[in-house]
């Protein structure tokens, strides 16, 4: 052995322990950083990672249309993001069930089958208005329904009146509807 | 880019028409609806700003036909 060789391996001992070290050390923090990713199960669960935001919430009663068969899940979700799309459109915003959308001084609350006005939200004295709605197209699904009325709203407040009077159905431009049209 | 013209249906989205805006005749475009309106009552709204158009021209990508809505 040559001298000097029996004080080197304490040396060499170490720097191994370190590079072993070092080196789990490197996958440790590789392990940390690593971006988390939701757990996707199936192709089902990474399609609604996709298409549904988080703390987004479906609208009540569209789990109904599922059950029965009306509308399957993909559509179902398409008609969410369109109704997001609509409410960001219209700058309505989402109240537990409800959709707030102020339009001038009137405020109305959108939701299931049912639509509220507050004609002047700076008048103390004014009183809630509620009438229900429901879309001449049958078979549409709630949440559909529910953008359609918030897009219509937008453009023409005054539908309230006509839907509140039960007198049929009316175009987006308030012009009364019949099938036989 | 194409252009759509959709409607909300029991069945999901239904596309009524697609074509190239820089290319298609707006005319006919305009007929096809105007048809449509007359037989659902359904009027176009423009989906980049969410307000009704009494004309569809070529500067509309996405149009939306809404439907009548009763109370009850």
């Amino acid at each position: 052995m040559l001298p000097g060789v029996p004080s080197l391996i304490p040396f060499l001992t170490h720097t191994r322990w370190r590079f072993v070290f070092t080196d789990m050390g490197w996958r440790w923090l590789v392990g940390e950083i690593d971006v988390p990713r939701p757990r996707q199960n199936g192709l089902l669960e990474q399609g609604l990672h996709i298409l549904v935001p988080a703390g987004s919430a479906l609208v009540a009663g569209e789990l109904e249309n599922r059950v029965d068969g009306a509308e399957p899940i993909g559509q179902e979700y398409r008609t969410q993001n369109y109704l997001r799309r609509i409410v960001a459109l219209t700058g309505a915003t989402q109240s537990g069930n409800s959709y707030v959308l102020d339009v001038g001084k009137t405020e109305f609350s959108v939701r299931n089958g049912y639509v509220r006005r507050l004609r002047d939200v700076t008048d103390p004295k004014c009183k809630y208005e509620e009438t229900c709605f429901y879309s001449a197209y049958k078979g549409m699904p709630k949440a559909k329904q529910i953008a359609t009325v918030l897009l219509q709203l937008t453009n023409n407040p005054a539908l309230f009146d006509k839907w509140a009077a039960q007198s049929g159905a009316y175009k987006a431009d308030g012009q009364v509807f019949t099938s036989a049209q | 880019m194409t252009a759509k013209i959709q409607t909300f249906s029991s069945h999901g989205d239904t596309t009524l028409l697609e074509y190239d805006p820089a290319t298609a005749d707006m005319d006919e475009v305009n007929r096809v609806i105007a048809e449509y309106e007359a037989k659902t009552g359904a009027q176009p709204f423009d989906m980049a700003t969410g307000e009704r158009i009494k004309k569809i021209t070529s500067e509309q990508r996405e149009v939306l036909m809404v439907h009548p809505i009763a109370g009850g």
